[in-house]
């Protein structure tokens, strides 16, 4: 057997956390090998980046807030202390943001100064931090004209007139008119209703031609943008946005997504091209009982020594946490300590599920916020707070203490965490 | 003032919505009111069994016979909401040192079960049969090693929930006003006499007034309260029974096991998932709010991993539970009470014409409801006229169709109609009219439970449906191993479309849908179920942003 090959970094975990942490090092001029078992969280993404939740926003009128994402995190900061962002510090935050929007920018929008306002699939909006290009002309505050809300003939999935009444609301607080069409896709087999379908279909030469044909003769007068439901096109490359645009001759976008989630997946492809274009090195392989950095570490079929390791391993969908009858790391062993919630207490990765859980499924529930506790330069820590190991730093949703789903910061936590671990790994700042 | 009423039923369990059936049937003008769905108490959250009560022979014999012989009656008004489950009841190996006692066990048990057959017929059921080691291995391989062999029993299955819904439904269809999410809140009375309710409708909050000479309580382990708050007793041991679900088929049959301290329990295959039941333990504390305790989990689930290893890989999906009530004795553990049911009359207390039903069993909800009809119609000085709920079928069980015919038109594949077949019987052919007319209701919302968009649309149509938690009873939305992350949203719409919900209400509509199932999930997060769990969280992240 040969030798173990040596690198500069090592990243476990390919989300988004991972990905970002492998792009900051490599960025700075590192040797970088991404090891993932499969697709995470981050492939079920909604396409929307939120950051951070305006706390000072009035229920059900996000429309009205007009706090910047980051000024909203340090907010959050100062309020959840707990919270990877209190932990790690938010003073980098736009740089983070700016920083993976400019390496996904095949799929992520640039973030402006403020948060864009966004449909979901339930007629509502919500503000986000950071977008793809595929939602950026669906933000309410930028639409000039009507927005017609465009469903499919044959698509239950999306109800058109349903997000259009929902939209309507948000008028008196700056939003656009808006209207539900229904277009008919004539390129499309039938039968051909789930999301990822719809969305290979658009790729294909014509289809995104017929389709923006198809919305001109539909369009209301007046309209400025149409909406879709996020299925337009899974591949980055077709262009399914721009194709249809073109013929329609107004801007197009899609509503948010929930699971399967198109987006998801579109991000998903982004992150795999980009690593692949900046040279890091993506390995397919099960990271379990791991040793140490600077130790060799097998993975797979080679051995690889790697002296800065970033753990990116995401919580219970990622597999980085895991639970049978206690919580546990599977991949190098740290204690789970960390959880968001007063009910969290000692003995966090010891207790039943049901004293960990709160009824108010609202509220924050320790056992879905559970995870790493990490010192301020993101490095996890033992039983007795020191850190494990020097070089070895976390990053994402193994991070305890947030919520993703709940606490209103989606990837925010992954980007920020993965560019500071990325830039530590790789030394330097 | 005339009554608009001859009677008002409160609670739309099976014995309330049986009721209600029984009386229309009969003629008289019928209330139902439930404060919250059909089935939401110790009905639809019992085991789903119309079984014969082999465990009641011992202590009350009619029970069993009573038992057996409905159990053939509701095969026959609704076939297609049944389904056999045969049981295995393990004998342990001579090897592990059996003892005279044991031994003497083993002889009890198949003079037991011999017994049983006798009632058997009653029920379409097979007689017992006696299986070597080796025969038991070849049916259960996933049993624990040394077993000597077993005895079988045959049982069936039911949807609870349809149940209830198909006797309240054809109450309805009968002239009964059967109104849900309707809160009984106070009693009228007039000298001595119930002489109506006072009611709440708690969605839209108007309130009004129906009078009847007689109310008939069957609000179960709600039954004290109420009565209470009308200065009434009805005496009851109300018994809490939890029940897991796992996330598919560990056996074939249903295997009876012993638990820690003995108590016999089960583990069987129920539509495509397990139950392992059921707890039972006295329970006094609020019925509105219920939820299985870690110690009852891991009771059940130990129990049946000591007969069946397997189900120590299986993902707990569920545990949910009721409050039963029986009858109250003093000094007899959970175990021994009878499964005897009660009429109790309220005149003792000054409410003459309040009839409360205590105790029961879901198997005899018929001839209970026959009874207690009777007993109704002696308050109101009528004849009894006579009982036909034993031969009328109930709404779509006047034929089972064959699912592989309704799928050759091509409109669904054959497990969505055979799914669509169990639940509504020959109404499945409207559910695929629905289709005909509207390809997209062809929608499969849910692979695992063959949930057909055109079924929810039907459902929100024709089956009482004003929120959507009560399509979970209707048809399983939300209820599977996934929780709804595949079915939730489209039903939501699907179901605002018919019923008028704006963006507003869909929203909140599914948060409470989100909200019953958690109550049933987070003391089982574990495995692949917590995964699940963080994945539910996530796609629902975006319905209620509070910022």
């Amino acid at each position: 057997m040969t030798a173990a090959r040596d690198v500069d970094v090592l990243v476990i975990g390919g989300g988004m956390a991972g990905a970002v942490a492998a792009l900051a090092a490599r960025s700075r001029g590192a040797a970088v090998v991404l090891v993932r078992r499969a697709p995470g969280a981050t492939a079920l993404s909604s396409g929307a980046i939120s950051v951070a939740p305006d706390l000072g926003a009035l229920p059900g009128e996000p429309l009205a807030s007009r706090r910047s994402p980051v000024e909203a995190a340090q907010r959050l900061a100062a309020a959840w202390r707990d919270h990877p962002y209190a932990v790690a510090g938010v003073e980098r935050l736009a740089e983070a943001l700016a920083f993976a929007a400019a390496e996904l920018g095949q799929v992520l929008a640039p973030p402006l100064d403020r948060r864009r306002f966004l449909a979901t699939l339930y007629g509502s909006a919500v503000g986000a931090g950071l977008c793809q290009h595929a939602t950026v002309d669906g933000d309410l505050l930028a639409v000039r004209g009507t927005l017609a809300v465009a469903g499919f003939r044959g698509h239950a999935a999306f109800d058109a007139p349903l997000v259009a009444a929902g939209l309507a609301r948000y008028r008196p607080r700056g939003g656009p008119e808006v209207r539900a069409i229904e277009l008919d896709l004539p390129a499309l087999a039938p039968g051909a209703a789930r999301p990822h379908e719809l969305a290979l279909a658009l790729d294909r030469p014509g289809a995104a031609e017929a389709l923006g044909d198809a919305l001109r003769a539909a369009l209301p007068a007046g309209a400025g943008a149409a909406l879709f439901p996020p299925v337009l096109g899974l591949d980055p490359a077709a262009r399914v946005l721009a194709r249809i645009r073109e013929r329609a001759g107004v801007p197009v976008a899609e509503t948010l997504s929930d699971v399967p989630s198109v987006p998801g997946l579109r991000l998903h492809r982004a992150i795999e091209a980009r690593l692949a274009e900046v040279g890091v090195e993506v390995v397919q392989a099960d990271v379990a009982a791991a040793p140490a950095p600077g130790e060799p570490v097998r993975l797979g079929d080679r051995e690889l020594r790697a002296a800065a390791w970033i753990l990116a391993t995401g919580r219970f969908v990622g597999g980085g946490i895991a639970r049978r009858g206690v919580l546990a790391e599977p991949a190098l062993r740290l204690p789970v300590q960390a959880a968001e919630g007063r009910d969290a207490g000692v003995q966090l990765a010891l207790r039943p599920a049901a004293s960990l859980t709160v009824r108010d499924r609202r509220r924050p529930q320790p056992l879905l916020s559970a995870g790493l506790r990490v010192d301020g330069a993101l490095r996890p820590q033992d039983e007795r707070g020191r850190p494990v190991h020097p070089r070895l730093f976390a990053a994402g949703a193994v991070l305890g203490g947030h919520e993703q789903a709940t606490d209103g910061t989606g990837l925010g936590v992954a980007i920020l965490t993965g560019f500071l671990a990325g830039r530590a790994a790789a030394g330097g700042g | 003032m005339a009554d608009a009423y001859d009677v008002i039923v409160l609670g739309g369990g099976v014995n309330g919505a049986g009721v209600a059936r029984d009386c229309a049937m009969r003629g008289l003008r019928v209330l139902l009111l439930e404060k919250a769905d059909f089935g939401v108490g110790a009905s639809g959250n019992s085991s789903g069994m119309i079984h014969g009560g082999i465990r009641y022979m011992l202590s009350d014999r009619s029970v069993t016979a009573l038992a057996c012989r409905d159990s053939g009656y509701i095969q026959r008004i609704a076939p297609h909401l049944l389904f056999r489950i045969p049981f295995l009841m393990p004998f342990a190996s001579r090897k592990e040192g059996a003892t005279l006692v044991e031994r003497a066990t083993w002889y009890a048990t198949e003079v037991y079960v011999g017994t049983y057959d006798l009632f058997q017929p009653l029920k379409r059921g097979k007689p017992s049969t006696r299986l070597s080691a080796e025969e038991l291995y070849v049916l259960e391989p996933g049993l624990r090693r040394g077993l000597a062999g077993v005895v079988t029993l045959d049982e069936w299955g039911i949807d609870a929930f349809r149940l209830c819904t198909l006797n309240a439904l054809d109450a309805a269809a009968r002239g009964a006003d059967v109104r849900t999410w309707t809160e009984a809140r106070e009693l009228l009375r007039e000298g001595g006499r119930v002489r109506g309710v006072r009611f709440r409708d708690v969605l839209t909050g108007e309130e009004g007034e129906a009078r009847a000479p007689v109310v008939f309580n069957a609000t179960g382990a709600w039954s004290p309260a109420l009565a209470r708050r009308n200065g009434a007793r009805v005496p009851m041991r109300p018994g809490k029974g939890v029940h897991l679900t796992l996330d598919r088929r560990f056996s074939n049959y249903g295997v009876i096991c012993a638990a820690v301290d003995g108590r016999q329990m089960f583990l069987m295959p129920h539509e495509r998932e397990s139950i392992i039941g059921t707890t039972d333990d006295d329970y006094y504390g609020d019925p509105d709010d219920l939820e299985a305790t870690n110690d009852e989990i891991e009771y059940l689930f130990e129990g049946a991993a000591s007969l069946v290893p397997g189900v120590r890989d299986a993902r707990i999906t569920r545990a949910w539970c009721g409050v039963r009530t029986t009858l109250f004795e003093y000094g007899a553990n959970e175990d021994a009470l009878s499964r005897e049911h009660q009429l109790h009359d309220g005149a003792a207390d000054g409410l003459a014409g309040l009839l409360s039903f205590v105790g029961g069993k879901l198997a005899s909800y018929r001839a209970q409801a026959e009874e207690a009809t009777d007993r109704i119609l002696e308050l109101l000085g009528r004849p009894h006229g006579t009982c036909r709920t034993h031969e009328v079928p109930l709404p779509g069980g006047d034929e089972v169709p064959d699912p592989a015919l309704l799928a050759k038109d091509g409109l669904v594949a054959a497990p969505v109609a055979a799914r669509l077949v169990y639940r509504h019987g020959s109404r499945a052919r409207e559910v695929l009219r629905l289709v005909a007319d509207d390809p997209r209701l062809g929608l499969v919302l849910c692979r695992d439970e063959g949930i057909l968009a055109a079924e929810v649309v039907h459902c929100a149509r024709h089956e009482k449906v004003r929120r959507l938690q009560d399509l979970r009873r209707r048809c399983r939305v939300g209820l599977g191993a996934c929780a709804g992350v595949d079915c939730a949203r489209i039903a939501a719409q699907l179901a605002g479309r018919e019923l008028g919900w704006d963006a507003d209400r869909i929203r909140a509509e599914l948060a409470d849908l989100l909200d019953q199932g958690w109550r049933e999930r987070r003391a089982v997060l574990d495995g692949a179920q917590l995964a699940q769990e963080e994945l539910v969280r996530g796609a629902t992240g975006l319905l209620e942003v509070p910022w």
